[in-house]
């Protein structure tokens, strides 16, 4: 691995070495979670080159649909054009750089620029300038003042990401073998996924890469975070049961994922709980017989996108009374806004040719588990923001984080899929693999 | 006392309860058949039917019934949500309220309060805390025993909220 090298002041250089001589022996220290040299170096390594989850095709099914997203601070209008083409443009007049977007999300042929009226149509091109030949005379080519598309901008499965960086590698290759993992979801059904509606969003003092990591890697925080679910019977009755599963990582990409099956002599139904109809649906929408064979035996599915997209699949009852069992999808994104503080975008979804009911109950119990009010993920922000602020502090932002679980586990063999596996899911090997992968972007 | 009065009461009483954490006793306040629902608020353009826009109806931060809510308050009483536990220190704020005409249904006589909501939400020894700020769209439904909470929707002024969760009642 690349030393650490200039671009960067000396104190964060020392820190960052210091992140690299721990890394392998499970060592982290505390600052990586709020530190103000850190957030800025990480704006510029990490998200100015990385791919970024942007929006989902179903978002914005017709021409003209539009929603507007984020790449740190850069606002993009994500936009289905009248040729059918998806776009992501930046939100900014190329007169004097105002706003032409002027709601979250909706349907548009035109954004028109309220400052002086230069009008664009949803493709980006300039097609309207008030007073044109008395203003800017007859030479003035209106070809050359359209909307700044984002510079990369690929779709993988509905999911649309967009790139700041116009050399980045092409999502594939950026995806490389998560893909796999990616697909037991995108895949589940020939008819794809499609949105529950617009994403929740809310703000949490807390580091991306924490979120993430419980996304990531540690699945050990259910058993003392949610314990509440487990005493409401909401969660497996055996507190380890995030315990049972694999843990796969992509050496070199920082991506993983998490697939648990049943806990020992519980009794789960097999492929989330899903109805009966979608199994078979599955069995011959997805690419291979091992991804099949592996949905078949997954009750929850976490997959990891670096740096900052996650999504989670489990098996859930839509409440406590409720007999028998719904699963829910959310995606993910950890918006990073400032040090210790970011904006979470939260989605539900579900195959578009589930039955109505369906939809209906996993809604719920999205709502019910996860986002703003899940009773999951509650417990998750509590304890976030607390590292977060900690980890700002001036003792504790030394302190070295034990990141050692697993360290002395031996891949599994037999694990039909690609990556790293490990056939225990209490490991932090997904998060060790993410820095290796943070380290070598913020060094190169 | 008059029906008026009667429904501010209500309103009154339950603020109490929920800054008080007295979860179970509110509980008590609902019908069976509530329908609790806070939608998610987006930026919109204003319509031309006019007046402010964005309630989404096919997202929610909270589409709750009975079993639901009694399933949250269950949760708080666990000892382990850590999102309220320590509890917050909550203070409902419920003023400009509206209370419309008393309409008969066949589940009993019904009547629509609005009202404006803030609520301060301040946790552990911190010296900071958050606002949210709302109005509640209720229906009141007169019942053997007294008035109860039939359905409310929660129209949010925020569109990204600006508190970690909504581990509270509104
Ligand atoms: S800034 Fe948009 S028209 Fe002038
Ligand atoms: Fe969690």
């Amino acid at each position: 691995m690349a030393r650490v090298k200039g671009g960067v002041s000396s104190r964060l250089g020392r820190m960052l070495e210091e992140l690299q001589e721990g890394i392998e022996d499970g060592l982290v220290p505390a600052w990586i979670f709020n530190d103000p040299e850190l957030f800025e170096l990480e704006k510029e390594k990490i998200f100015s080159r990385s791919w970024v989850y942007l929006a989902h095709e179903s978002e914005i099914p017709n021409p003209g649909d539009y929603v507007l997203r984020y790449v740190l601070n850069n606002p993009y209008i994500v936009v289905r054009g009248e040729d059918g083409v998806v776009r992501a443009l930046l939100d900014m007049c190329r007169h004097r750089g105002m706003r032409v977007c002027r709601a979250e999300l909706g349907n548009a042929s035109h954004f028109r620029c309220p400052f002086h009226g230069w009008t664009y149509r949803n493709d980006g091109r300039l097609i309207g300038v008030p007073a044109e030949r008395e203003a800017f005379g007859p030479g003035f080519n209106k070809a050359e003042w359209g909307l700044c598309p984002i510079p990369r901008l690929e779709v993988f499965d509905g999911m649309i990401f967009g790139n700041l960086d116009p050399e980045a590698p092409g999502l594939e290759e950026w995806l490389g073998e998560i893909r796999w993992y990616l697909e037991l979801v995108t895949k589940r059904s020939p008819a794809g996924l499609e949105v529950l509606g617009p994403p929740q969003r809310w703000v949490v003092h807390t580091d991306w890469k924490l979120a993430l990591e419980t996304f990531l890697s540690d699945s050990y925080h259910t058993l003392m975070t949610h314990r509440s679910l487990i005493e409401l019977g909401i969660a497996p009755k055996d507190a380890k049961y995030a315990m049972y599963g694999e843990q796969i990582h992509i050496p070199g990409k920082g991506h993983g994922s998490m697939v648990v099956g049943a806990p020992p002599g519980a009794k789960l139904p097999p492929f989330w709980g899903y109805p009966e109809e979608m199994l078979e649906r599955a069995r011959t929408s997805y690419p291979t017989r091992e991804q099949f064979e592996t949905a078949r035996e997954t009750r929850i599915l976490l997959v990891t996108l670096f740096p900052n997209f996650s999504f989670h699949n489990p098996i859930r009852k839509p409440d406590h009374k409720y007999q028998g069992t719904v699963p829910m999808l959310t995606f993910r994104v950890w918006h990073p806004l400032g040090p210790g503080r970011i904006e979470i975008f939260s989605w539900a979804l579900v195959e578009k040719d589930a039955p109505e009911w369906f939809k209906e109950k996993t809604r719920h119990s999205y709502l019910r588990f996860f986002g703003s009010s899940g009773t999951f993920e509650q417990d998750d922000t509590e304890i976030w923001s607390h590292v977060a602020h900690n980890a700002a502090t001036a003792q504790g932002r030394e302190l070295r984080l034990n990141y050692r679980m697993g360290l002395e586990l031996e891949p599994d063999p037999n694990w039909p899929g690609p990556g790293v596996a490990y056939g225990l899911n209490f490991t932090d090997a997904n998060m060790r693999n993410f820095h290796r992968r943070y380290l070598e972007m913020l060094l190169s | 006392m008059d029906r008026v009065q009667a429904l501010l009461n209500c309103l009154y009483k339950e603020a109490e309860l929920l800054d008080e954490g007295r979860y179970r006793e509110w509980l008590t306040l609902l019908a069976e058949d509530v329908r609790y629902r806070v939608p998610v608020r987006v930026t919109k353009e204003r319509g031309p039917e006019g007046g402010v826009s964005g309630v989404m109806g096919g997202m929610y931060h909270l589409d709750e019934d009975y079993t639901s809510l009694e399933m949250r308050v269950a949760r708080l009483e666990t000892g382990f949500a850590w999102a309220e536990d320590p509890p917050s220190r909550l203070r409902h704020f419920v003023t400009n309220v509206r209370i419309g005409e008393p309409r008969p249904t066949p589940k009993g006589e019904e009547t629509e309060v609005r009202s404006n909501l803030l609520i301060f939400r301040s946790r552990w020894d911190r010296p900071d805390h958050t606002f949210l700020s709302a109005e509640r769209r209720d229906v009141w439904r007169q019942e053997e025993g007294g008035w109860r909470l039939a359905g409310r929707t929660v129209i949010l002024d925020s569109a990204t909220l600006p508190t970690h969760n909504l581990a509270f009642f509104f």
